[in-house]
């Protein structure tokens, strides 16, 4: 199993931080994508983000009140092993590599 | 057929008293239909609107409303007021004036196939579900439209309107030299009106003066449909609330807990007592 962790996406229009309102999900809890996960509140408005993928809910950052700023971790999701993207180890085929001779190899004929 | 989910943004196409009110209108479909003419077969529609400054991008989608509504099988009609979201911003007054928006709305909803209350139809009729100035609109559409809207849900309501006590001199002449506003509410309101890039403030201003032209007397005409009054339970604006609820046949209400004005759209118990009212 492997630990994803997501920040608190951009909220756009220079907002660089947001208060938690209220999680709608909890540590435990398997989650899926899209699935809402808190209410945040900025000084535009408040507003729902959702999960960006599926996983269960190891650890959340920010109890109701608390900020917490653009790009640092809010939510941090276990994974199964091959589903863990750009963290942890995925196997990558990898291209075929093209043998280059530096020198010229003459024919036989 | 369009897939579910997918929303039109397409011109309102209708005039009504021959200008063109520019409104941006989307439609959502319920998650569990194939297709949306299988949607409008199956499922009542929701009126969204939102409240001063705002629009349905704020107020609905990232607050969490379209995929709550569309999630639980309901058909969503929302509408971008003029000067707001991707509405257009008309040079006349009267497309601003609450009469007039609410007569656009009319139309918007059965174009987007709203049709009368029938007796033992669970599909006809129209719920509507509006926030601040959506619940003052909301009121006046639902106690002008008994045979149409089937129940709404009213959020932020007030039996008075801040708008109305709007210093608009005050604000013409901030936005024109920078003079500061002396009345909070106006510069509060005025602060929120230029915080959205999507806003048009020349047009907002014209809302605000077409409004005092037409101000809330909300027993003027009262909605005879149930209705649920939804609000913080720190919204200050809210708290006659229950003078509102007083008016009406049948009203309930909900407090949200240590939820403000401009925080209680994205509750989650206000979203779910909403789906149970609309469906009962």
């Amino acid at each position: 199993m492997a630990e994803i962790s997501f920040p608190l996406p951009d909220l756009g229009e220079g907002l660089i931080e947001a208060t938690v309102l209220e999680w709608l999900v909890a540590e435990g809890d398997q989650v899926e994508r899209n699935q809402p996960l808190v209410e945040v509140e900025t000084t535009k408005s408040s507003l729902e983000l959702p999960s960006p993928q599926a996983g269960k809910v190891v650890r959340v950052y920010g109890a109701p009140g608390e900020t917490v700023n653009v790009g640092e971790p809010l939510i941090v999701f276990e994974v199964p092993d091959n589903t863990a993207g750009i963290v942890g180890t995925v196997p990558v085929e990898e291209a075929p590599k093209r043998r280059v001779r530096l020198s010229a190899v003459l024919d036989e004929d | 057929m369009e897939s579910h989910g997918k929303h039109s943004g397409q011109a309102h196409p209708h005039t009504v008293e021959g200008t063109d009110p520019q409104l941006h209108v989307e439609t959502h479909e319920p998650a569990a239909a194939a297709d949306s003419e299988a949607a409008i077969l199956t499922s009542r529609p929701v009126l969204l609107i939102h409240g001063f400054a705002s629009c349905i991008k704020l107020n609905w989608t990232d607050a969490g409303w379209i995929s709550a509504l569309t999630g639980a099988g309901r058909r969503v009609i929302a509408v971008d007021l003029p000067g707001h979201g991707l509405s257009g911003a008309p040079e006349d007054m009267d497309s601003y004036t609450p009469s007039r928006i609410r007569a656009d709305l009319l139309q918007i909803v059965f174009d987007a196939g709203a049709r009368p209350l029938l007796e033992g139809d669970p599909t006809s009729g129209l719920d509507v579900i509006g926030y601040s100035l959506g619940s003052r609109l909301a009121w006046e559409f639902g106690a002008t439209q008994p045979e149409l809207v089937h129940r709404m849900v009213l959020g932020g309501p007030s039996v008075l309107d801040p708008l109305a006590a709007f210093d608009l001199p005050a604000a013409q002449r901030y936005l024109a030299d920078g003079t500061p506003i002396a009345d909070e509410s106006t510069a509060g309101l005025l602060k929120m009106a230029q915080l959205l890039p999507s806003n048009n403030v020349f047009a907002l201003l014209s809302l605000v003066e077409a409004i005092k032209t037409e101000p809330f007397v909300p027993d003027e005409a009262v909605p005879r449909m149930p209705v649920l009054l939804v609000a913080g339970d720190r919204d200050e604006r809210a708290e006659s609330m229950p003078q509102l609820a007083a008016l009406l046949d049948h009203a309930e209400q909900l407090l949200l807990p240590a939820r403000t004005h401009t925080n209680a759209i994205t509750s989650r118990a206000f979203k779910n007592a909403a789906l149970d009212f609309l469906a009962r």
